[in-house]
Formats: C-alpha cells, sequence, structure tokens
C-alpha cells in the first residue's frame, strides 16, 4: 500500500503546531490537550468545530470572540478548518509540510511527495509568450545593471520581477530600483556605459553620482565622465568645494511642493559647512571618492591611499576609508589609510567572559567585551580616527568653526596646486 | 506558486503572502544601522554605515519617495525625530551628533562625545525637548540644541550600547551588561542602577509606553520583560527567541542569534523583536504569547520601527557585523521594508478567564 510506505518516513504530526508524533493516538491526545482545550473551563473537545460551538453554547461567547486556537502557529490558529488527528488538513498544507520533511530528510524531491507528476507536466509545456516574457524580465533584473538601459526601459516590470522573487534572488547585486534612475539619467548625454559591471553600479555608495542634475543646474563639464566613471576624488585635481561653479543654491528646501527627483542631492555646503566627506557634489559630475577604482593622483603624493589598500577596490572602499582623509586638514605627515587601533577594554581587569552553556550552543556573537558595532567601527572601511576630529575641536565645538578650518586649509592647498 | 519555486517555510499562511512587504525604493549603499518615523507624518528617517541619514515620503499604498539627504563624516549609528516632525537628529562614528531641519534642509552639529554616539533619543519634557546622546566614550549628555556645550554630563559604568526613552522613564544598557534607569525629572542621577536580568552582553532597551518597564534584549537570543517598581517584580520574566535548529533532523534550537532590536506598537503596546537570524516576531508581553511570525529575511534585520499610528512596520534587512568582516559579502542583501500591520497581528488577544 502506498500509504503504508509514506508512513514509514512521515510520522504523523499536527497541523497547527507542525510537531511530529509517534502515532495518531498520541497525536489526537496532544491535540486535545493543546489545541481543543477550552480554556474557560476544563473540558477538552476533538475539534475546533467542537471546540466553537462549546465556548459559544456553555460560555455564551458571540462567535466573533472565540479565542483562537491555542498553541497554533500563525495563520493556522482558525476555526475554518476542521481537524481530527491527520483528518482534513488542506492538501497544500500537506504537500508543502513533505516538501519540507524532504529537504529536511535530504530525499530526492518527490519520495514522499506524490503529486510530483505535475512537475513534468509543467517542464513539458511549451511557455507562453507572456510567461517567456516573464523570465526575460526576471532575468534581466538579475543580471543588474549590465544592461542598464533595457532594465530602466522597464523599470516596473524589472523590480517586479524582482520582487516577486525567492530570496536567492537577492544574493545577486541590488538591482537599480525604478527610483533610482529616473528617466532623465538615460538622456543621450549621459549614457550608462554598457556593459559595466553590475556590481559597480550596485555598489555605488550614494545617490548624487547617479542622480540626474537638479533643475537649474549649470550645465555639466562638458569633459565630465558619465556617472559611474572612474573619476578622482574632489581632493585631489579638482577645485575644492569653495571654488565650484556657482548655481547651487545654498539652501534648498528639501521637501519643495511638486515632484522632484528623489533625494535631490541635500542642499550642500550650507554656508560655512564643509561637504561631508564622501558625498560629492554632483554639478562636477564626479563619482564619490569611494567609486574611483584607481587610486587618485593628488597633488601631493603624501595624501594618496596606495593601491591596493582595502579602498581601491571599488566594493570594499566606502567613503569612509578615503574621506577621512579627504577631510583632513593637510599635514606634513602624510596621512596613511587609516587604521584602527585593537579595541582595548577601558579596564582590562573587568573583561567578561560568557557563561557557560547548559546544552550545546552556538552562540552567534560570542564576544562578551564588545558590540558588534564597535567591531565594525574599527574596520577598516568605517574606521573614523579621532585625531581628524581632535585638532579641529582645538579650534572650537561648533561645527562652523570646525568646518571652516578645514576649508580654508583646503582651499589653501588647492591655490597652492593652481 | 511562484516561478522561482516556493519559500522555505509555510507556518506564515497565504493571507502574509498575498500582501507581500514593500521594499523601499532608493535604499542606502551600506547596512543600515538604525530607522525612526516621524511621530507627526510618515516620513521614514535612515541611517546608514555609508555616513549619509536619507528621508523617505512613505505614501498610502506603500510607496516611498526619497526626500531629502545629509551626511555624517562616520558611519551614523543611530537617530530620532524630535517631537514636531520638523528635525531628524543622529549620531555616529563620527563622535558627532547632528541635527537636520527638514523645513531649511541644513544639517548643523549639536552634539559632541569623544567617541562614538551610539544612541541618540529626543526627550519631550514639559519644559521643553532636550536631547539625550549615549556614546562608547561611557558618557550620557543631555543637549539642548542651541548651545555647543551639553546641559549635563551622566558618567555610565561602560560604553553605552542602547538607550530609550518614554517620558518619564530613560533606560541605558552599556557594556559588561549593566543597566542604569533614569527618572527624568531628576535626570543627572541614575534612580536605579542594576544588572541585566540576562546573562550575555546587552544589545537593546525599549521602554514599555506606559513607561512602568522595559524590554531588554541580548546577543544570546533572548528578551527580558523587566519591571522598574520593584512591586511589579513578580511580572518580570525572560524568553528565549531568533534561536534555530543546528540541522533539521534535531530539534535542538542551538544556533543563537543575538536580538537586534525591540519596537513597541505605539497603540496595541505589543511589541517586535528582530534578530541576527533575519527574522521578526510579534509579541504580547501581558499574555506571554507570540502573535506573529516573519517569514525569514534573506539576512538578518538590524533595526525595526513603527509609525506613529502603528500601521506601518518597517524593518532593514542588512549586514550587521554578526559574523564579523567575513560575512560582509557583496551581495549581502540591504533592503528597507515596509508591512502593514493588520490589526490581528499586533492587537491583544482576549486574554485567557482570570
Amino acid at each position: 500500500m502506498a500509504k503504508k510506505k509514506n508512513k514509514q518516513i512521515i510520522r504523523p504530526w499536527c497541523w497547527y503546531c507542525e510537531r511530529e508524533f509517534e502515532d495518531e493516538k498520541v497525536l489526537m491526545q496532544h491535540q486535545k490537550a493543546k489545541h481543543f482545550k477550552c480554556n474557560l473551563c476544563p473540558r477538552r473537545l476533538n475539534t475546533a468545530g467542537g471546540l466553537a460551538v462549546h465556548i459559544q453554547q456553555v460560555h455564551k461567547l458571540e462567535p466573533e470572540n472565540l479565542p483562537r486556537i491555542e498553541n497554533a502557529l500563525p495563520g493556522r490558529d482558525g476555526y475554518e478548518v476542521e481537524i481530527f488527528g491527520m483528518e482534513g488538513i488542506p492538501a497544500p498544507d500537506v504537500a508543502d509540510y513533505k516538501r519540507r520533511k524532504e529537504i529536511e530528510l535530504g530525499l530526492n524531491p518527490g519520495t514522499i511527495t506524490q503529486p510530483q507528476s505535475k512537475r513534468p507536466k509543467l517542464d513539458n509545456r511549451p511557455l507562453t509568450e507572456d510567461e517567456l516574457k516573464a523570465q526575460l524580465e526576471a532575468h534581466k533584473a538579475l543580471m543588474g545593471a549590465s544592461d542598464g538601459t533595457a532594465a530602466h526601459a522597464n523599470p516596473e516590470s524589472a523590480t517586479g520581477a524582482v520582487f516577486g522573487a525567492p530570496p536567492q534572488a537577492y544574493a545577486a547585486p541590488p538591482v537599480p530600483a525604478p527610483g533610482f534612475v529616473p528617466p532623465s539619467s538615460a538622456s543621450p548625454g549621459m549614457p550608462m556605459p554598457p556593459g559595466a559591471p553590475p556590481f559597480i553600479h550596485g555598489a555605488m555608495p550614494g545617490f548624487p553620482g547617479t542622480l540626474p542634475f537638479p533643475p537649474g543646474m549649470p550645465p555639466v563639464h562638458p569633459g565630465a565622465p558619465p556617472p559611474g566613471f572612474p573619476m578622482p576624488p574632489p581632493f585631489a585635481g579638482s577645485p575644492p568645494p569653495g571654488l565650484l561653479p556657482p548655481g547651487v543654491p545654498p539652501g534648498m528646501p528639501p521637501f519643495p511642493p511638486g515632484a522632484r527627483p528623489p533625494f535631490p542631492p541635500p542642499p550642500f555646503l550650507p554656508p560655512g559647512i564643509s561637504p561631508p566627506p564622501g558625498f560629492t557634489p554632483p554639478p562636477a559630475g564626479m563619482v564619490p571618492p569611494g567609486m574611483s577604482p584607481i587610486p587618485p593622483v593628488p597633488p601631493s603624493a603624501s595624501m594618496s591611499p596606495p593601491p591596493g589598500m582595502p579602498g581601491s577596490s571599488p566594493f570594499v572602499s566606502t567613503p569612509s576609508t578615503t574621506a577621512p582623509a579627504a577631510s583632513a586638514t593637510p599635514s606634513a605627515v602624510p596621512a596613511p589609510p587609516p587604521i584602527a587601533p585593537e579595541l582595548t577594554l577601558p579596564d582590562p581587569s573587568l573583561a567578561q567572559t560568557n557563561p557557560p552553556f547548559k546544552k550545546t550552543t552556538s552562540l552567534k556573537w560570542s564576544d562578551p567585551n564588545f558590540s558588534p558595532e564597535e567591531r565594525r567601527g574599527t574596520d577598516s572601511k568605517y574606521y573614523f580616527p579621532k585625531e581628524y576630529l581632535s585638532d579641529k575641536r582645538e579650534n572650537g565645538q561648533t561645527a562652523l568653526a570646525i568646518s571652516e578650518e578645514s576649508r580654508g586649509k583646503k582651499r589653501a592647498r588647492a591655490e597652492d596646486y593652481l | 506558486m511562484s516561478f522561482f519555486g516556493n519559500a522555505s517555510r509555510s507556518t506564515t499562511v497565504t493571507t502574509t503572502q498575498a500582501d507581500k512587504d514593500i521594499e523601499v525604493a532608493d535604499p542606502p549603499t551600506d547596512s543600515i544601522s538604525s530607522i525612526s518615523f516621524s511621530p507627526q507624518a510618515d516620513y521614514l528617517a535612515v541611517a546608514s554605515w555609508d555616513n549619509n541619514v536619507r528621508i523617505y515620503e512613505v505614501g498610502q499604498n506603500g510607496q516611498t519617495q526619497g526626500k531629502a539627504m545629509y551626511a555624517h563624516q562616520g558611519p551614523v549609528l543611530s537617530l530620532c525625530w524630535n517631537k514636531d516632525g520638523t528635525k531628524v537628529l543622529s549620531g555616529g562614528a563620527d563622535n558627532a551628533g547632528r541635527m537636520f531641519d527638514v523645513t531649511t534642509g541644513q544639517s548643523q552639529q549639536v552634539a559632541q562625545h569623544d567617541a562614538p554616539i551610539k544612541c541618540v533619543k529626543w526627550i519631550e519634557a514639559p519644559q521643553g525637548g532636550i536631547l539625550a546622546t549615549g556614546s562608547w566614550d561611557k558618557t550620557v549628555k543631555y543637549w539642548d540644541l542651541r548651545t555647543p556645550t551639553p546641559v549635563s554630563t551622566v558618567q555610565l559604568p561602560e560604553r553605552c550600547y542602547t538607550l530609550d526613552v518614554v517620558y518619564p522613564l530613560m533606560v541605558v544598557g552599556t557594556a559588561e551588561r549593566h543597566v542604569q534607569i533614569f527618572t527624568l525629572t531628576n535626570p543627572t542621577t541614575p534612580y536605579k542602577t542594576m544588572m541585566s536580568p540576562l546573562k550575555w552582553q546587552t544589545r537593546v532597551v525599549s521602554c514599555f509606553p506606559a513607561a512602568n518597564g522595559f524590554a531588554i534584549g541580548s546577543v544570546e537570543g533572548r528578551v527580558a520583560i523587566q519591571y522598574v517598581d520593584e512591586k511589579d517584580a513578580a511580572d518580570n520574566f525572560s524568553f528565549k527567541c531568533h534561536r534555530r535548529d543546528q540541522s533539521p533532523t534535531q530539534k535542538d534550537q542551538s544556533l543563537v542569534f543575538a536580538v537586534n532590536d525591540i519596537s513597541f506598537h505605539p497603540v496595541h503596546g505589543t511589541f517586535s523583536t528582530c534578530g541576527s537570524d533575519g527574522t521578526i516576531n510579534y509579541w504580547d508581553k501581558d499574555a506571554r504569547t507570540r502573535l506573529k511570525s516573519f517569514e525569514p529575511a534573506p539576512g538578518p534585520v538590524p533595526t525595526t520601527c513603527f509609525n506613529r499610528t502603528g500601521t506601518i512596520f518597517a524593518y532593514a534587512v542588512s549586514y550587521d557585523w554578526s559574523k564579523g568582516h567575513s560575512g560582509m559579502t557583496p551581495g549581502h542583501p540591504n533592503k528597507l521594508m515596509l508591512h502593514a500591520c493588520k490589526d490581528d497581528e499586533v492587537k491583544r488577544k482576549p486574554g485567557k478567564a482570570r
């Protein structure tokens, strides 16, 4: 009997809580005790329906006030399904349970699941045009920006496909969302480099590089490379922020009425505030420093992050690796890539140890002394050295003083260079 | 059934699969550290390890639009809104606290510590608004935003890991499992100092909306419910969560993940927990039951937030450093999701007859 074969593999299980049992008798006892027990009196019923009737009649509760079935998985705590042992479990749930069971036990699909016969049918059937289209879209979306124009031409469906996709789809590099590249960016003047690895595109730090210019922006320098193209960071060769072509209103209200491209570059450089590192004002059509796959060629060689440092790979690098260097006030000493000191406890004698576990346990964060954020903060990608702050702070507590200071020095240096 | 096969678990039923959570367009380019909804409108502020804070507008049907963005000099670790929703306050690894004015679009530095600022929280006291910042320099400082010096500074026993405020209660969780409870009528001296009821590193504290206690989550997949008043001590308890079996055949729950965030529902007082395992659960602390579990996300969930009415639940899916540097893989998901909260997910179930 086919049924018997199943029973060897799949034990009776409770639909409400997906627990397995030796045999159906135990399962029914379990259901009576755990799920069909009236919580207003000691009575135990045989089925959910019985429990509902009992509560309504004996305890005079309105049907809409019935308590949910206890100890049930979310969504399975209703009275609609009449379960008695293994009887009455909705077919899709049975199939799903079996499939998961197969995966768990490492069996080939189909060993337990009978409705397998459906599958070959699906495979042999020629795909309809619509399905082909949908799959093509999904594929394009997964391929990310490598086919940028196509993906953008139809952003709706592209995201749609990614959206419906199962988790593994997200392992692919992030696909530019529809709003990310508004139509205007596909203008002939600024094509996406075709064939640019989706990787780089996805890893683009900061929106500004890919944003269309806000209305009223001066035209881009004729020679400016398209976004996504390597370009030395601002401090390297380009004029410092102070010398940028005017035209950016000093304080654009961020929530203006009417439609505007998402994330207008924030009102850059409020008077006296230096551009935050990692943020390149788009007027020059530049990529944020972290994007430059080639180490920048700075005016003074001492400032350049050595090639091969983590920052030179487009993904690993972020604004913060190069950024502190960018914002650092030029000093005589070369500024090596910031290397975070080892995390040290303020008082080593107070070092903590994790208490022992009662049973074998794999604790995912087993460092008793430092939090994940502290560890992350000392990673070269994120480390923000204190020295960059300390000398600024001598000049005053307020941001204004700080940034004016650094900006003044930067400008001086740029003038040197010019 | 979807084209790409089926979800790995079926515990969440068709209802949740039917209307899927909405992904926010233009997410930050690096991991998300903190998110917060405006107390006045459906604006969502998002802090990221890419040094930026972004502000999104969330529309009626969950469509989102980027509205503004400003930058710190280092990774941003925490943010909050002020009471009237006109300012976003954030703290970061650049040791600075910044204030962004959404009406003028300007940001300026308003706070300064000697070490990264891990937590910022807005305190709406009857006398006016105050910003509290907690830092790894072992202090909590209060700022009135007009002067470059703090109104006052409180020395903590250890580095501040987490801080939450529901006026007049403020709870600070630090390294080495210290917990300090403040009554903000007297903000400079702790009302009560205690060790965490949990035996592993404190990850997050979150005050009850009734301000009579707090939930505390640790790296060892456990949450404790703790009342401030001694007379309620009998109601204290802790429970395990965010654990997984070593292998599908063993039901040992031996993989233990950190609890990354706890958010209370503003209306029903139920709460969510999220963990490095990528799952989110809703709980009812009074009935001591789980109300809902989400389909596991494809990556850790570092932070969660309800909007002011509790109809939208936002959560981030991004890397939380739980596996150290090696876990930082290029394709790691980095998403911001919006979940439409249905009432029966977050509402307390009619309790048992007591």
